[in-house]
């Protein structure tokens, strides 16, 4: 599973930077096409529920999805991974 | 399921303010709501009028948002009509203790079978930050220019005093604790009242020297004190500092209640 912020909704307020225990949430520092201020994400690949959410079979932790005013934060299976054909030409 | 299944996606963003505390409430409710295993078409929120009070309008169940103050009056009457039905309440500080302090008082002594979540930002935050009931002493509004003068209502004492079954108060800092306690309130037959002390950044923080919404957030964190620290500290015989808020797990008991769905009568 993959940790996501949905632009569209974020506001920008940053009390996600404050409730995560690996503090995986980072102030930005750019404004986006809406001049939001989107945090930007630390190695989220830490997050608990990315990691061990398929193996117990139920969400863990969801602090920051549930402090979350503006309802931006969730997460988004991945894509299982691919190896891809390469084609070497000589 | 997840509580992001309550929400009318067309409806989102909504539009609080940023840094505005209602949006975090209302995760917290609606999550304790989906682990109860609810129908949608059995659940009914009902509001008054405020920024805390358009949270139903997010929700996609069926939902009343009635007119200032009257939100446990409406409550109070689907619950009476259809006691099948699960009523949860959103409401304000100025919503239900000020121009609907008698029907609060009255839905206690009832002890009717609704659980009511009340979203205490310690101001009119809808009408540009009006002093509240329980605009904490000293604090600026815009019709307190130098500082309220006036004791705060406890929501939390005056439910208990009025006879609920089960009160807790919490913050909008401490979501797992408050989504447990909304369960607990959804679960106990009666009247059940979480108050919720929450950020208004642009009515109250901005007044109030909370330049940032996390400073706000810190300052409620550490004036929040467990209901189990404060009886110890009463049990030692200290005093609680005054800009304390209790937090916990206030009331649980059984009075005898209204509006109980048939198969929950005790004979
Ligand atoms: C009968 C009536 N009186 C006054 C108002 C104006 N009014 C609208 S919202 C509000 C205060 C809301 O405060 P609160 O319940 O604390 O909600 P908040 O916006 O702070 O969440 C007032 C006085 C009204 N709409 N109807
Ligand atoms: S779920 Fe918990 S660990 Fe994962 S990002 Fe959110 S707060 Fe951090
Ligand atoms: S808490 Fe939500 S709205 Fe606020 S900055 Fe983080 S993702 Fe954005
Ligand atoms: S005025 Fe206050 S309570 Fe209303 S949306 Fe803005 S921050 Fe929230
Ligand atoms: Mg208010």
């Amino acid at each position: 599973m993959k940790l996501a912020i949905d632009e569209t909704r974020c506001k920008g307020c940053n009390l996600c930077t404050k409730v995560c225990p690996y503090r995986i949430f980072k102030e930005g520092k750019h404004p986006n096409l809406r001049g939001i201020v989107v945090p930007e994400l630390d190695r989220p690949e830490r997050c608990t529920n990315c990691r061990l959410r398929h193996l117990y079979g139920r969400q863990l932790c969801g602090v920051c999805q549930l402090t979350c005013p503006d309802q931006a934060i969730h997460w988004v299976e991945e894509e299982p991974y691919e190896p891809h054909k390469v084609a070497i030409e000589y | 399921m997840s509580f992001e299944d309550w929400f009318r996606q067309d409806r989102l963003p909504h539009i609080y303010c940023a840094g505005c505390g209602n949006g975090t409430i209302i995760n917290c409710t609606l999550a304790a709501v989906d682990s109860m295993g609810w129908k949608k078409e059995d659940t009914v929120f009902v509001s008054g009028i405020g920024c805390s009070s358009r949270a139903p309008g997010y929700i996609v169940t069926d939902s009343l948002h009635t007119t200032h103050g009257r939100a446990l009056a409406f409550a109070t009457g689907v619950k009476m009509a259809n006691p099948k039905l699960h009523v949860v309440v959103f409401t304000g500080d100025g919503d239900l203790a000020a121009i609907g302090g008698n029907h609060f008082i009255h839905a206690c002594r009832r002890n009717i079978d609704l659980t009511v979540v009340c979203m205490n930002n310690q101001i009119y935050g809808m009408t540009g930050g009006q002093g509240s009931p329980t605009t904490p002493r000293g604090c600026i509004s815009t019709t307190t220019p130098y500082g309220s003068t006036e004791p705060a209502f406890d929501l939390s004492e005056l439910a208990i005093a009025a006879g609920a079954n089960y009160v807790a108060r919490w913050t909008s800092y401490h979501v797992k604790e408050l989504e447990r306690a909304v369960k607990t309130g959804l679960e106990t037959p009666g009247f059940s009242f979480i108050e919720v002390l929450v950020q208004c950044p642009t009515n109250f923080g901005r007044r109030n020297k909370f330049r940032q919404v996390a400073d706000q957030i810190e300052y409620i964190k550490a004036h929040s004190l467990l209901k189990a620290k404060r009886d110890r500290l009463l049990e030692q015989g200290e005093r609680i500092p005054e800009d304390m808020y209790v937090v916990g797990e206030l009331m649980r008991r059984s009075r005898p209640a209204m509006g109980l769905a048939p198969t929950e009568v005790k004979p």
